[in-house]
C-alpha cells in the first residue's frame, strides 16, 4: 500500500474506534465515507457481475435472463405513483420462488438429515462401552429430544412435559454457551489483527 | 498377482525410471531445441498398464445430460510406487471427435461426464499416466444419456413433504373452518406489545432491522411478514418507525409492507416512503451507519429479525448500550448466543418462523404453527424408535429389529 | 386485481419450484431463479441508490444536523460510481475484472473500504468484552448455564484451563476442563444444535407453505 493509503488507512481505522468512547465528528466522517464507497463498490459490482456479465453478454442465449429482466423493469414502476403497485408483481415471483427452494431444502437438510443422524445407539454391542459413553449418548439423544419438546406450541410447557421442555431449553443454552466461548478467541483475533496494522504498517514500531 | 511378480513391476522400473529422468534432463538441458514439457520425448523403456473394465452408466434420475463412468484402476496404480501420476479421461463423441475432458489424480476410478446431449452418442476412453508413458483402456461402445421425467430416488422426500406439508395444511383448513386452535405462549412475542407501547410512552421511534440478506433468504421474508403485524400497531399508536436496509428489494418490499399496514389501520395518509431508507449493501458499512442511528437518534425499542452475520452483537450491544428495549431473533444458530446475552427477548430459530403466525392470532396461521408441531411428533418418534431399535440390535443382534430400523433410516434418507 | 394477480404469482411459482425437485427436465428451475433475482437486483438498485441520493440530497438542502456529512456520503458514492463504471485508470481493456491492480476503484477499495470494513468488524472485539460482562450477572437459571458452559470452553482452548484441573486423579479425567470442553462440544452442544435446526426446518415448510398458500402476505395487507 503507498503512504498516503496507509496514512488514510489508520485515520480512517481510529475513526471507527473512536466511536467506543462516543459519537463524534471523527466517526461520522469515516462512517460517511464507509457508506458512500461501500454503496458505490456493490453498484458497480452489481452492474458488471450481475448486469454486464450474466445479462448482456449472456441476453441471446438464455431466455430466461429476459424473466429477470422484464421483472427488474416492472420493479421499477413503483417510481410512477399511478401504476406503483404492479412493483408487486416481482415481489410476489421472489416471495413465491425463495418460498418454494427453501422449503424443499430445509425439509431434506435440516429435517431428514438430522433427524436420521440423531438415530444411533445407545451402548456397543453386548454391553460393552462404558457407563460415561451410555450416559453421553443419552444426553445427546435425550437433548434433541427434549429440544423438540421446548420448541412444541399445541401444549402448555405444564406438568412431566413442562420438565422436558425445561430440560430442552438448558441443553439448548449449553448449545449457546459453547458457541458464544467459542466465537470469543475468534473475536480477539481480530482486534489483534488491527492492532499490529496500527503498530506495524502505520507507525512501523514492530518489525 | 504373486510377491516376486510385484517386486519386478514395481522397484526396477521405479531405478530405471530414476535414471531415465536424470538422463533426459541432462539432454535437455544440453540441447537448447528440446523443451522439457515435449511430448514427443523418445523415452518408452516405462511401461505401465492401462486402466481396465471401462463401463459407461447412463446417470440415473437426471434430464439426460450425465453419464457415469467408473473403472479399475491400473495395476502399476499403487500408493507406495507412485509410477501412475494420474489418469485422463477422453470423450469420442459420434462425428468422432476426440476431446480430453478430465485430468484426474492417482488411484481415481470414477468421474461423470455432465452437460451432454441426448440426442448425441458418446464413447470413452480412460488413460493411465506415467512420467514419459501411457496406456490407454479400450474404447467402450457409443451410449446416449437418458432422460428421465420423474426423479424415483427422491420418493422418500416425497412422502415426508406430503405428510408434513398435509398436516400443516390440514391445520390451516381447520383454522379456515373456524376451530379453535390452542397454541402456548411466546414470551418474546408477548413481550412486542409492550415494546411498542414503552416506545409511545417515551415518545421515541422503533428501529426495524430486517437482517443484512436480501428477499431471496427466508428469514427476510419472515422478518417482513412480522413488520406487517407491528407496523399495524405502530400505525395505531401513531409511533414512529425507522428501518434502515441494506438491500434495495428489501426497501422496496418494506415500503410496501409499511403502506399496507398503514391502510389496514386506517391511517394511509400518515405513511411516508421515508421510513425505510436504503444504506449500503456492504455488511459492515451497514453496521457502521445503524450504530450511528442508534446513539444519535436513541430509540425505543429495537427490532433485530431476520437473517444476522457478525454484526448480530455490534448491533445488539449498541442497542443494549442506549438502553433500548430489544426484540432479536434469526434462524442462524451461531449468531442466537449473542443475542441472548444483549437483548431482552430473543426468538430462537424456529420461534421466529412461528412470530408473524402467533401475532396475526388468526386462526389459519395458528394453524400452521399446528402442522408444524406434527413435524416434530414425526421427527421425536422417529429417533426414539430408531435408538431403541439400534440399541436392541447391539444388545441381542434381533434380524427383525434389523429389518424394521432398515426401513427407519431409508424413510429418512434423501 | 391488485391483489389477485401478485397471489395468483406466488402460487404459481412457490409450487412450480417445489415440484420442479421431482421432475429431472426441470430440476434446473432453482438455479433460473437465482440468475432472475440477480438481474432483478440489478434493477432494483435504482430505487435503492436512488433513495440514497435523495435523502442525502434533502439533507443537504434542509442543512438538517450533520448535513456536511451527507456531502462526504455523496462524494464518495459518486466518486467509486464514476472511477467502476468507467473503469478509470483500466490496465486491459472492458473485460478486466474492476478489481485490477491499478485501477482507481481498486485503489480506494484497498485503502478506505477495507480497512473499514475490518475495524467495524474487530469492534467486535470490545463488544464480546461488554458481552460477556454482561452474561457474568447471570440473571437466571438459563443464563447462567449458558456462561457456565461458555467459561469451559473458553477455558478448554487456552493452556491455563488444563493447567487449573491437572491435579486431577485418573479416573476424573472427563472432569478436567480440556476433556469437558470436548464432551460439551460432542454431546450437549451437538443434542441442541440439532433441535435448533430439525425446529428451524419445520419452521421454514411452514413459513413457506403459508407464504404460498397467501396465509402471510406482508406487502398485500389484511383481506378485502
Amino acid at each position: 500500500m503507498d503512504h498516503f493509503g496507509i496514512w488514510l488507512a489508520a485515520f480512517l481505522t481510529l475513526g471507527i474506534y473512536s466511536f467506543l468512547y462516543r459519537d463524534n465528528a471523527w466517526y461520522k466522517l469515516s462512517e460517511s465515507i464507509f457508506i458512500g464507497i461501500s454503496a458505490g463498490y456493490w453498484v458497480v459490482i452489481l452492474f458488471w457481475d450481475n448486469f454486464y456479465a450474466k445479462f448482456w453478454l449472456q441476453r441471446q442465449d438464455d431466455p430466461m435472463l429476459w424473466v429477470g429482466a422484464a421483472l427488474g423493469f416492472l420493479m421499477l414502476l413503483r417510481l410512477i405513483p399511478k401504476i406503483g403497485w404492479i412493483a408487486r408483481w416481482p415481489l410476489a415471483f421472489i416471495d413465491g420462488a425463495t418460498a418454494g427452494l427453501w422449503g424443499m431444502n430445509f425439509l431434506a437438510s435440516n429435517i431428514m438429515v438430522q433427524t436420521k443422524a440423531t438415530i444411533m445407539p445407545l451402548m456397543g454391542p453386548a454391553f460393552s462401552g462404558s457407563i460415561g459413553d451410555l450416559l453421553s449418548n443419552l444426553v445427546l439423544v435425550g437433548g434433541t429430544f427434549c429440544g423438540l419438546i421446548y420448541f412444541f406450541f399445541s401444549k402448555e410447557h405444564k406438568g412431566a412435559f413442562g420438565n422436558a421442555a425445561r430440560v430442552g431449553i438448558w441443553t439448548i443454552m449449553i448449545t449457546f454457551g459453547a458457541m458464544f466461548g467459542y466465537t470469543v478467541m475468534s473475536r480477539m483475533s481480530l482486534l489483534i489483527g488491527r492492532i499490529d496494522f496500527l503498530f506495524r504498517d502505520w507507525l512501523g514500531l514492530l518489525k | 498377482m504373486s510377491l516376486s511378480q510385484r517386486k519386478s513391476f514395481s522397484v526396477f522400473p521405479a531405478i530405471q525410471f530414476i535414471i531415465i529422468i536424470a538422463l533426459t534432463f541432462v539432454l535437455s538441458v544440453n540441447s537448447f531445441a528440446q523443451e522439457a514439457t515435449d511430448d514427443t520425448t523418445s523415452v518408452t523403456s516405462v511401461i505401465i498398464a492401462p486402466p481396465t473394465n471401462l463401463l459407461v452408466e447412463d446417470f440415473e434420475y437426471d434430464d439426460g445430460e450425465k453419464l457415469n463412468l467408473i473403472w479399475t484402476p491400473s495395476i502399476d496404480d499403487q500408493p507406495q510406487v507412485g509410477k501412475v501420476t494420474g489418469y485422463q479421461v477422453f470423450r469420442v463423441t459420434n462425428d468422432d471427435v476426440t476431446t480430453k475432458i478430465a485430468e484426474l489424480m492417482p488411484g481415481a476410478n470414477n468421474f461423470t461426464d455432465q452437460e451432454l446431449d441426448k440426442d448425441s452418442t458418446y464413447s470413452y476412453y480412460v488413460t493411465a499416466i506415467a512420467n514419459g508413458a501411457e496406456a490407454s483402456s479400450v474404447t467402450t461402445s457409443p451410449i446416449s444419456p437418458q432422460r428421465e421425467w420423474v426423479n424415483f430416488g427422491l420418493t422418500n422426500l416425497f412422502v415426508i413433504a406430503l405428510i408434513i406439508g398435509g398436516a400443516i395444511f390440514y391445520f390451516i383448513e381447520m383454522g379456515k373452518r373456524g376451530k379453535k386452535l390452542f397454541v402456548r405462549k411466546i414470551a418474546g412475542l408477548e413481550a412486542v406489545d409492550d415494546a411498542i407501547g414503552r416506545a409511545t410512552e417515551m415518545g421515541r421511534p422503533i428501529l426495524y432491522i430486517p437482517g443484512i440478506h436480501d428477499m431471496d433468504d427466508v428469514q427476510t421474508l419472515a422478518s417482513l411478514t412480522i413488520l406487517g403485524r407491528v407496523a399495524e400497531q405502530i400505525a395505531d399508536y401513531d409511533i414512529k418507525i425507522r428501518m434502515p436496509v441494506a438491500r434495495s428489494l428489501v426497501m422496496t418490499a418494506a415500503r410496501e409492507t409499511i403502506k399496507a399496514s398503514y391502510q389496514a389501520a386506517g391511517r394511509p395518509d400518515a405513511y411516508s416512503d421515508d421510513m425505510v431508507s436504503y444504506i449500503t449493501d456492504e455488511q459492515f458499512g451497514y453496521v457502521a451507519a445503524v450504530d450511528g442511528i442508534m446513539v444519535r437518534e436513541k430509540p425505543a425499542t429495537v427490532f433485530l429479525l431476520g437473517a444476522f452475520f457478525a454484526e448480530s452483537l455490534i448491533l445488539a450491544e449498541t442497542g443494549n448500550h442506549v438502553g433500548a428495549i430489544q426484540i432479536a431473533g434469526t434462524a442462524r444458530p451461531a449468531q442466537l448466543p449473542f443475542f441472548i446475552a444483549a437483548c431482552d427477548f430473543t426468538l430462537i430459530g424456529e420461534e421466529l418462523f412461528a412470530a408473524s403466525a402467533y401475532l396475526s392470532n388468526e386462526p389459519k396461521a395458528l394453524g400452521a404453527l399446528k402442522g408444524q408441531d406434527v413435524g416434530k411428533i414425526i421427527a421425536a418418534a422417529a429417533i426414539i424408535a430408531g435408538v431403541l431399535l439400534e440399541t436392541v440390535i447391539q444388545l441381542t443382534d434381533s434380524e427383525s429389529a434389523a429389518t424394521l430400523l432398515g426401513y427407519l433410516r431409508q424413510a429418512f434418507t434423501t | 386485481m391488485r391483489r389477485e394477480i401478485p397471489l395468483a404469482i406466488t402460487v404459481f411459482v412457490g409450487f412450480l419450484l417445489i415440484i420442479s425437485v421431482f421432475f429431472p427436465p426441470v430440476e434446473t428451475l432453482g438455479e433460473d431463479f437465482s440468475l432472475s433475482f440477480d438481474i432483478i437486483a440489478v434493477f432494483a438498485f435504482f430505487l435503492g441508490g436512488g433513495n440514497l441520493i435523495r435523502i442525502h440530497l434533502k439533507k443537504l438542502a434542509r442543512r438538517e444536523t450533520d448535513w456536511m456529512f451527507s456531502i462526504v456520503t455523496l462524494g464518495g458514492f459518486i466518486l467509486m460510481l464514476t472511477a467502476g463504471l468507467l473503469k478509470i485508470g483500466n490496465p486491459g481493456d472492458i473485460a478486466t475484472s474492476v478489481n485490477t491492480e491499478g485501477m482507481l476503484f481498486e485503489s480506494i477499495y484497498r485503502s478506505v473500504f477495507v480497512p473499514l470494513g475490518a475495524t467495524m468488524y474487530a469492534l467486535l472485539a470490545f463488544f464480546v468484552a461488554s458481552a460477556s460482562y454482561r452474561a457474568f450477572r447471570a440473571k437466571n437459571r438459563e443464563a447462567t448455564i449458558l456462561l457456565v458452559a461458555a467459561f469451559i470452553i473458553l477455558m478448554g482452548s487456552t493452556p491455563l484451563g488444563a493447567m487449573a484441573t491437572s491435579w486431577m486423579p485418573e479416573s476424573l479425567s472427563i472432569f478436567e476442563i480440556p476433556n469437558l470442553a470436548v464432551w460439551i462440544m460432542s454431546y450437549a452442544n451437538l443434542a441442541g444444535q440439532r433441535a435448533i435446526i430439525i425446529g428451524i426446518g419445520l419452521g421454514v415448510v411452514s413459513m413457506s407453505l403459508r407464504l404460498i398458500l397467501g396465509v402471510e402476505r406482508s406487502y398485500l395487507g389484511k383481506e378485502g
